[in-house]
């Protein structure tokens, strides 16, 4: 029963990191309808601009939202001039697929290149240890939870109380309806990828500082579980990605207490491939976002 | 010098296959399959399995199911049919209509967790560590080591000639033209009577076989094979030589192997080795190689040598 417990314990510290990741993806895949799979690698730059920070005693948590800095702006460059053009011309989406795959390749060994092929060490973080409920949990991991929960309700706010918010999903929805409105899309796909990129970039540095060490693959291995929680919410969506971030969380976890840790993964591989075939559209998906996922 | 031609002859003809395999389910039929890496492991394991005679006979210094000592011929078939098997087990994946991106980003994570799953679990193929072929392992019998690398040669040759000719009954007869009329459309192709799930299964076992005989050579000349060795990116190599020779065109596949996996990926090892870096030129190689693929879908998407457009007759 300790073991369960704590299993779900560590389910919701590492639930919220894949949440973050999870939230960012989906909005990227709801504006554009492209299957980013460079973000894997830009998680992977987000944790090494961490590194070089906190290697220059800067604080994690500033680190942190540095590489949501910097990451962001990546990712806007990225989509403006790789991504987006290809769009405009007709690019078919498994091309599309095979560039961001291609792309995410590139940064890696671009990383491996200039940081080296070596495991890396954020050093010791974790501080004290909290007990609550019955869950044993580091002072970085309830950091982290904090933090997750604080960017998903900003985000909210953002989508649902301004202007803005409802700008970027009437053009997620339906982009000519929303062009005709008098909303600048362009504007709004940027913002949506800047926003995106930063939890991608937020999102590496909190995976670096829950791992005990990492190396070029941190994103792209990590990039499977948050895909399938935004697919377990219904890819697109926010809010499920956030519950789908949890629940893959948990998941992975209770396979690491229950069975072989090098089996966790495979947990939240099974449920995206289960996911994809028995119901593309997420748990919470709405019918028409069926129409996009289907041939 | 003359036994590094002989790999690079090894590698050319496992690759060819490879190749092949993947054009015909990628750039004939449409199948975007980034698991295809895993039709390659599949032979392989099979060989390795299939000639190893039982794990105890061995004194068990690698833990693996099964154990056969089987002819080479027979271990070679038992890869192409392991890859099959898997090939269609992959395809199983797109069975249902999914949208093409996601499909691919399914074998992808296919890929992924079968290497997770190989590298874990250490009865089933000795895990992480691998699988090394036996040293006194001879398909020729006692004959100079030399003769016998140049047989080797004349063997992965026979196949890939015995492979072309059976390819190009695929891509050419009716076959191809129904799995080209499904890429291009699937709904008109199944509206005129085409099995779209059953010609993707069928091109999906028969590319599956190329790439499990590919994996049986393979292993046979390099004596070992491990998850490090059939990792995703190398699913990416073969996807850059079909994109840039060009996707569904057999001379433009060939052509665009021998540019990527020969010229461009051993071309590398002769950069000057730079100090402190280790790896470098193995990591410049898959820079240049994504380059390459996005610059070949942005600029010549249909790649160097493209498709040929069908001329049906009967206009005269």
């Amino acid at each position: 029963m300790q073991l369960f417990v704590e299993a779900i314990g560590f389910g919701i510290a590492s639930g919220a990191v894949i949440a973050l990741g999870a939230v960012g993806f989906s909005v990227q895949f709801g504006m554009s309808n492209i299957l980013n799979i460079t973000y894997g690698s830009l998680m992977t730059l987000g944790a090494y601009v961490g590194l070089f920070l906190i290697d220059r005693s800067v604080s994690p948590w500033v680190a942190l939202a540095v590489a949501g800095a910097v990451v962001g702006a990546i990712s806007v460059v990225f989509h403006r001039v790789l991504l987006a053009p290809l769009v405009r011309r007709g690019t078919r989406a498994f091309a599309l697929v095979i560039v961001t795959v291609s792309a995410g390749v590139i940064l890696q060994y671009v990383i491996v290149a200039f940081a080296g092929p070596d495991a890396k060490s954020y050093g010791e973080l974790s501080g004290q240890t909290f007990r609550l409920l019955g869950f044993v949990l580091t002072a970085s991991q309830v950091t982290i939870i904090v933090i997750a929960v604080v960017l998903m309700l900003a985000l909210h706010l953002l989508l649902t109380q301004t202007h803005l918010g409802r700008a970027m999903r009437a053009t997620a929805s339906n982009r000519i309806l929303a062009q005709s409105c008098g909303i600048n899309t362009d504007f709004v796909s940027d913002l949506a990828w800047l926003l995106s990129g930063a939890l991608c970039g937020a999102a590496g540095v909190a995976l670096a500082i829950t791992t005990v060490s990492f190396d070029f693959s941190l994103g792209p291995v990590f990039l499977i579980p948050m895909i399938a929680a935004a697919v377990l919410g219904g890819i697109g969506q926010p809010y499920g990605a956030m519950l789908g971030g949890l629940v893959v969380g948990v998941a992975t976890e209770l396979t690491a207490a229950y069975s072989n840790p090098e089996y966790s993964q495979v947990a939240a591989f099974a449920i995206l491939i289960a996911m994809l075939l028995i119901r593309p559209r997420g748990l919470f998906g709405a019918a028409w976002a069926t129409r996009r996922l289907m041939a | 010098m003359e036994f590094y031609l002989i790999v690079l002859l090894v590698y050319l003809g496992t690759d060819l296959l490879a190749a092949w395999g993947l054009n015909l389910e990628f750039g004939v039929a449409g199948v975007a399959n980034l698991a295809f890496i895993l039709t390659i492991a599949a032979g392989a394991y099979a060989f390795v399995v299939f000639t190893l005679g039982p794990s105890a006979a061995a004194g068990n210094f690698q833990q693996y199911v099964g154990g056969f000592s089987m002819p080479f011929p027979v271990a070679v078939a038992a890869g192409g049919v392991a890859g099959a098997v898997v090939g269609v087990l992959i395809g199983i994946t797109g069975l249902k209509r999914l949208r093409q991106d996601y499909q691919a980003v399914a074998m992808l994570v296919v890929s992924l967790m079968a290497a997770t799953v190989v590298s874990a679990d250490t009865p089933f193929l000795n895990g992480n560590a691998g699988l090394v072929v036996l040293p006194n392992y001879k398909p020729f019998g006692d004959q100079d080591p030399e003769v016998q690398r140049w047989l080797y040669v004349a063997i992965v040759g026979v196949v890939c000639v015995a492979g072309y000719y059976v390819l190009r009954k695929f891509t050419r007869g009716p076959i191809g033209r129904t799995l080209r009329a499904v890429r291009d459309d699937e709904f008109a192709a199944a509206a005129i009577g085409k099995n779209v799930v059953t010609s993707r299964l069928w091109v999906q076992a028969v590319g599956g076989a190329f790439g499990g005989l590919s994996g049986a050579l393979l292993v046979a000349f390099i004596g070992g094979w491990s998850p490090g060795t059939w990792a995703y990116v190398e699913t990416l190599a073969l996807l850059t030589a079909v994109i840039v020779g060009g996707m569904g065109n057999d001379l433009g596949v060939s052509i665009g192997t021998f540019l990527i996996a020969i010229l461009l990926l051993q071309g590398v090892q002769f950069l000057p080795q730079i100090p402190g870096h280790i790896g470098l030129k193995e990591d410049l190689g898959w820079i240049v190689l994504g380059v390459m693929t996005i610059a070949f879908i942005w600029l010549r998407p249909r790649g160097m040598v493209p498709e040929r457009r069908p001329k049906y007759g009967g206009g005269s």
